[in-house]
């Protein structure tokens, strides 16, 4: 216990030193920073822009046969596109062509009648709205319109058109669309800290093995102190390293509050509820356990440096199998699929699936119970299994090893 | 002390490394443990530092299984190396402190041998600026630092200049006169013939030869003699086919049996102008191509 203190000691203070460790958490720090000031930055910005922007509107061309039509079309375009400087023309259309290509006008609507018309762009961006809100506001015209004809008075046809219909929607079991964000936010932060961690804990017993440092430190310390001190640390550090992030990811958004109005997103990631937080906290540490073991076990077998990258493929493919059916079946909509319940029972996906599930559809507690004995018992199992690959594994020498010849040493060890 | 290794047999796989090895070494002497690569040298050393269990046999201690948590062992490997980007009290701090020493007492050893052997400008320099002699030296402190009752030297003085190899001998000395087991592995012969009182000689995983060295060498049929002369050609022409000429330019006589050792002596003390002349004993050179030698017929 001792000994494993010290190693555990030794292995966080490596990361301490470490340049790139302390420089990527810095750099994460210095990028929420800028995220969370954009609102006040922007809101700045546009106090000194304020005075020219109406002048740099861009132009929208209306025209119409029927000067009347023409004369409303302007006015609720004017009252629906405000972001433009709507504006009647008679020109001929070669002419609002021109116009478009030239850069004088930004598009042009042209009436072929009171239910058709053509929209003219230079080019079509895939989030144009215009032509929709164009029909929508054509329509209602055409509604009014026809009302006032059969009789109704212009108010009551007005009240007609605007009519507000109050609806509330009452969730019995969990608001995907609130929980997506910061299960998805969990997600990721699992997928990056595993993988980036998981390269680090290889690294740290390779470089072990190349330099030989090995062939004293296996004398000297037990396996088992090893590989849990070495995987430990790891884990502190990044923990120490997300709590830097998020902790100032929350300091500065409470700074920026009130630029940031009420951004749903955000309130919802801030307001996770207690026990989410708790299962987050549980599936994150025995997840990224049972993989950095796995990565540290893997690496003790390799020689060189080089073929670490090779060696943890399978894991990596392993993990990333997870993360993928996670991300499909969270933006499909359905977490609650067969292959999602599958993998919310085996130990290496459930971390991910079984955290999904919970926050975004409604679990039985014997499910989640039964999901968490089996990751508990399979990341000690696991810890203890690396730390005899490990045995075995840092005293081959030579050609990159064989799973087979893997398997035989650490069953004869 | 006495530090027993008994019928240890070790396989990896299907291939058997160790058969029925067995050898003792003595506190306060130098136990030479010899063979050729591949022989089972560090695989007994593993063994015997708990890196791994024999398949079966017994390390013993006065007789007893050894307790590790009691028993200090210090390593010097033969595949050296530490972390070259790390400051060197610290990894040296860290070694001695996962052999179980305070921090305080590791430092204040450590700094001990770093001046004992020179090194103390060097404590808070990142140990990948020193030169290679240099970097041993400092591994060498991982052996000693924590006063270990066993000490493991494998190829102890490969890549020393003659200044720190005299240096090592020192300390070596030093630590036998303490009382300690030191167990060499080497290849250089003559320094096992310097330091080692006994000696195991593995062939291909099995104790080919163990025992006192002197008595080893007493053992050898006392049947030849090794003549010094300024007229070997005389000599050569009255002894005939039974003298030979060395490489050295000594002349060696083999006798009939060991009993005409006298005689002859005397025969050519009276006749010829002797420098020097005695019974030939085999250096340890020769003793260890005999034993060890016969893997390559057999391979």
């Amino acid at each position: 216990m001792k000994q494993f203190g010290k190693i555990l000691k030794f292995e966080l203070k490596n990361y301490a030193k470490n340049k790139a460790f302390v420089g990527i958490t810095i750099f994460l720090m210095v990028v929420i920073a800028i995220v969370m000031f954009f609102p006040r930055i922007t809101v700045l910005f546009k106090a000194n822009d304020n005075s020219d922007t109406s002048a740099d509107l861009s132009v929208m061309l209306v025209k119409a046969d029927n000067p009347a039509q023409a004369d409303m079309v302007r006015e609720t375009f004017a009252a629906s596109f405000t972001d433009y400087d709507v504006q009647i023309t008679d020109e001929e259309i070669s002419v609002i062509k021109n116009k478009i290509t030239a850069g004088d006008a930004e598009c042009a609507f042209v009436m072929n009648g009171a239910t058709s018309y053509t929209y003219y762009v230079d080019n079509l961006s895939m989030y144009d709205m215009n032509p929709d809100i164009a029909t929508g506001v054509l329509q209602q015209i055409y509604q009014m319109n026809a009302m006032i004809s059969g009789g109704m008075s212009l108010e009551d046809a007005a009240g007609v058109m605007s009519i507000q219909i109050d609806g509330e929607v009452e969730s019995l079991g969990k608001n995907q669309a609130q929980n997506f964000f910061y299960t998805y936010i969990m997600v990721f932060a699992l997928y990056m800290v595993i993988l980036l961690y998981g390269q680090m804990v290889a690294m740290s017993v390779a470089t072990e093995k190349s330099s030989r440092a090995m062939e004293l430190l296996i004398t000297s310390a037990k396996p088992i102190n090893m590989m849990f001190g070495k995987v430990l640390a790891a884990c502190i550090a990044g923990l120490i390293q997300l709590v830097a992030v998020f902790g100032s990811a929350l300091v500065f958004y409470n700074i920026n509050n009130s630029y940031w109005g009420n951004n749903e997103i955000i309130d919802s990631i801030f307001n996770i509820p207690p026990e989410l937080f708790a299962y987050m906290l549980v599936f994150f540490l025995l997840g990224f356990l049972i993989y950095a073991f796995l990565y540290g076990a893997i690496s003790s077998t390799v020689s060189k440096l080089e073929d670490i990258n090779t060696a943890v493929q399978p894991v990596t493919f392993l993990f990333l199998f997870g993360f993928m059916v996670v991300i499909f079946s969270m933006t499909g909509g359905s977490v609650d699929n067969v292959l999602m319940t599958v993998c919310s029972y085996i130990p290496f996906t459930s971390p991910m699936a079984m955290f999904t599930r919970i926050a975004m559809s409604t679990v039985p507690w014997y499910e989640i119970a039964i999901s968490i004995s089996i990751l508990v018992a399979s990341t000690f199992g696991i810890g203890v299994l690396s730390a005899k690959i490990y045995r075995a594994g840092v005293l081959m020498y030579g050609t990159s090893p064989k799973i087979k010849n893997i398997i035989k040493a650490v069953w004869k060890a | 002390m006495i530090l027993e290794l008994r019928n240890i047999e070790k396989s990896f796989g299907e291939k058997k490394v160790l058969t029925g090895v067995s050898f003792k070494a003595e506190g306060g002497k130098a136990f030479g443990l010899l063979g050729r690569n591949g022989a089972g040298k560090t695989t007994s050393i593993r063994i015997l530092m708990d890196v791994f269990p024999a398949n079966s046999g017994e390390v013993l201690i006065d007789g007893q299984p050894i307790n590790y948590s009691k028993i200090g062992i210090g390593y010097l490997p033969e595949e050296r190396g530490l972390y070259p980007k790390k400051v060197i009290l610290d990894q040296l701090t860290y070694f001695a402190e996962l052999k179980g020493m305070s921090r305080k007492s590791a430092v204040q050893s450590i700094d001990y041998w770093l001046e004992r052997l020179g090194m103390i400008a060097y404590r808070n320099k990142r140990l990948d600026t020193l030169s290679k002699g240099n970097q041993q030296k400092i591994q060498l402190i991982t052996a000693l630092a924590h006063d270990p009752d066993i000490i493991i030297l494998d190829e102890p003085f490969s890549g020393l200049d003659p200044v720190n190899a005299m240096l090592l001998k020192d300390v070596v000395k030093e630590q036998i006169s303490k009382g300690k087991i030191v167990l060499f592995s080497s290849h250089q012969m003559s320094y096992i013939e310097e330091f080692c009182d006994s000696i195991a000689i593995l062939n291909n995983g099995i104790v080919a030869l163990h025992g006192d060295l002197r008595d080893i060498k007493r053992d050898y049929p006392r049947d030849r003699l090794v003549v010094r002369t300024e007229t070997p050609d005389a000599i050569i022409s009255d002894f005939g086919s039974s003298c030979t000429l060395m490489e050295n330019g000594d002349l060696m006589i083999h006798l009939a049996s060991p009993s005409e050792k006298k005689a002859t002596m005397t025969r050519l003390i009276e006749n010829y102008d002797i420098d020097e002349v005695k019974v030939f004993e085999p250096s340890l050179n020769d003793i260890f191509v005999e034993y060890a030698g016969d893997a390559v017929k057999e391979d």
